[in-house]
């Protein structure tokens, strides 16, 4: 029962990941009109599907980055396991709510948040709510890169740095280059370098960002004793996660893409070749190396150095503000929700108390829902020049909605 | 802090290969409609002094493509080492050209 939950929690956090983070690969692309909304978010979708079944390296260890509820083989800890993995159960129940919240939350405001510190952030809290500090991998052990510090919070320091940085000489270069040539040789070619270059973003992301949902879900077999291998993963698990992680890709996060799109910097075409192809080659490489990072630091930065490198151009620097803001209070946000959900859920105990915290899941995510009908932004508006604020306050008149 | 140090060493060769690829493809690509545009002459190209190009160019519409391929084949590279890494395999620059080699 409880574990059946978990893998309902699990698809709906890997849901709301995709629809999170459409805006990283296909907010440029929505921007400079090279693909309309819809097809962006179908592409967008598609890549994502592909990507996350090319994913099939094990994800197993993923929460090793930051908790200690793993052992490095990839089983769960055995004094966890008592009663059915129970303890472990909820704790992962906990920390997935607490992404899903926040993800909800961060999408309501149209602010490009990193889902992947809303998934760590809920694990953290729930583990040390459920483990205390000591049950927090804070710092690795001095090996390799690791814990809290080395793969969470130094990457996102640098991360949109590295990708700013390429992006701005990106920029800079394919202006200096293409200085004089007719209007309609660099927009129409540099659609299409931004169309290919989005999607590799978008393949990239699918294969990152499914494994993480596909790890946990797993663990959370194992602690239930319903899966042993820890060199695989059940095919219908791999098959769950990229449907829905694609299905979210398609639904597309529309306040988030309009802010990053046209909230942070006026984006032309050949920034938008510019930034995705930065966030591209920044993604690949650090995966390639072993580093953990957040596609949505990387695509974020990336846009703000296409801002910087094109001279002349407008970076909305108050709107770069409030989305470091939110990057920075994401993980501790979503470990307070993570660590509150698991004290519900410990004090209603067993069975009970997971399907408690789950029904305050439902209503949270209804609440927001509803909440964004309000001030709807969908495929119809997400390109209409920017009023300022990062998602319009003022309540619409019934019938004019929608 | 050992966690920064090997942040920073490895940040430093994120930033050269995504400076190499991320910033230089495009450039590459940028150089190619430059060349499509010089070749297709005309007024493809507004020169400074406000008079348009010459007569057709066929060498620069053979280079602009040329260019494309190149950034075309840097692409195919990167979705190539994608998927050899969703197969427990990768790219390997040892011999200079790519080859795919198990991890």
């Amino acid at each position: 029962m409880i574990l059946a939950l978990v893998v309902v929690t699990a698809l709906g956090f890997d849901f709301t990941n995709g629809f999170h983070d459409t805006a990283n690969a296909m907010a440029t692309s929505i921007a400079t009109n090279a693909l309309r909304p819809k097809v962006a978010v179908l592409l967008s979708g598609i890549l994502n599907l592909i990507g996350a079944f090319l994913s099939v390296e094990v994800a197993l260890t993923v929460t090793n980055a930051v908790v200690k509820i793993q052992n490095s083989n990839g089983t769960p800890k055995p004094e966890l396991l008592s009663n059915g993995g129970t303890a472990l159960l909820l704790i992962v129940l906990a920390g997935l709510v607490g992404g899903i919240v926040w993800n909800l939350l961060t999408w309501l405001l149209g602010l490009p948040s990193s889902s992947s510190h809303a998934l760590f952030g809920g694990l953290i809290g729930a583990t040390i709510a459920g483990l205390g500090w000591a049950g927090v991998n804070w710092n690795g052990d001095g090996s390799k890169l690791d814990g809290v510090i080395g793969k969470v919070i130094l990457p996102a320091i640098m991360s949109p740095v590295i990708a700013g940085v390429v992006a701005a000489a990106g920029t800079w270069l394919i202006y200096r280059v293409t200085v004089g040539v007719a209007a309609r040789f660099t927009d129409n070619g540099f659609r299409w370098g931004q169309i290919g270059s989005a999607s590799l973003v978008s393949l990239a992301h699918g294969t990152n960002d499914a494994q993480k949902t596909m790890g946990v879900i797993t663990l959370a077999l194992i602690a239930a004793g319903d899966w042993t291998d820890t060199k695989n993963i059940p095919l219908w698990v791999k098959i769950a996660c990229a449907l829905a992680i694609a299905l979210g890709t398609y639904l597309g996060g529309w306040r988030i893409i309009r802010t990053l799109g046209k909230g942070l910097v006026e984006i032309a075409p050949p920034q938008g070749l510019a930034a995705e192809s930065a966030s591209a080659a920044v993604i690949l490489a650090s995966s390639h190396l072993g580093f953990a990072l957040s596609t949505t630091h990387v695509a974020t930065g990336s846009i703000l150095g296409t801002g910087v490198g094109r001279p002349g151009a407008e970076v909305r620097w108050r709107v770069a503000g409030r989305l470091v803001a939110a990057w920075l209070i994401t993980l501790p946000a979503a470990g307070v929700v993570g660590a509150v959900m698991w004290w519900i859920g410990h004090l209603i105990g067993g069975v009970a108390g997971a399907i408690v915290v789950f029904l305050i899941l439902l209503a949270l995510a209804g609440f927001m829902y509803l909440r964004s009908r309000r001030t709807p932004v969908d495929h119809n508006n997400v390109n209409d020049e920017w009023d300022g604020e990062l998602v319009d306050e003022t309540p619409v008149p019934a019938g004019k909605a929608s | 802090m050992h966690n920064l140090g090997f942040a920073l060493e490895g940040a430093w060769k994120v930033l050269v290969a995504s400076l190499i690829l991320g910033a230089g493809l495009p450039m590459l690509f940028a150089l190619g409609i430059r060349s499509l545009a010089w070749g297709a002459g005309g007024d493809a190209e507004v020169h400074e002094s406000g008079v348009t190009g010459p007569t057709p160019r066929p060498a620069g519409t053979i280079a602009g493509w040329l260019l494309f391929a190149i950034v075309l084949a840097g692409v195919i590279l990167g979705i190539t080492f994608i998927v050899a890494g969703g197969f427990g395999k990768a790219l390997s620059f040892e011999h200079i050209y790519p080859t795919i080699v198990n991890k």
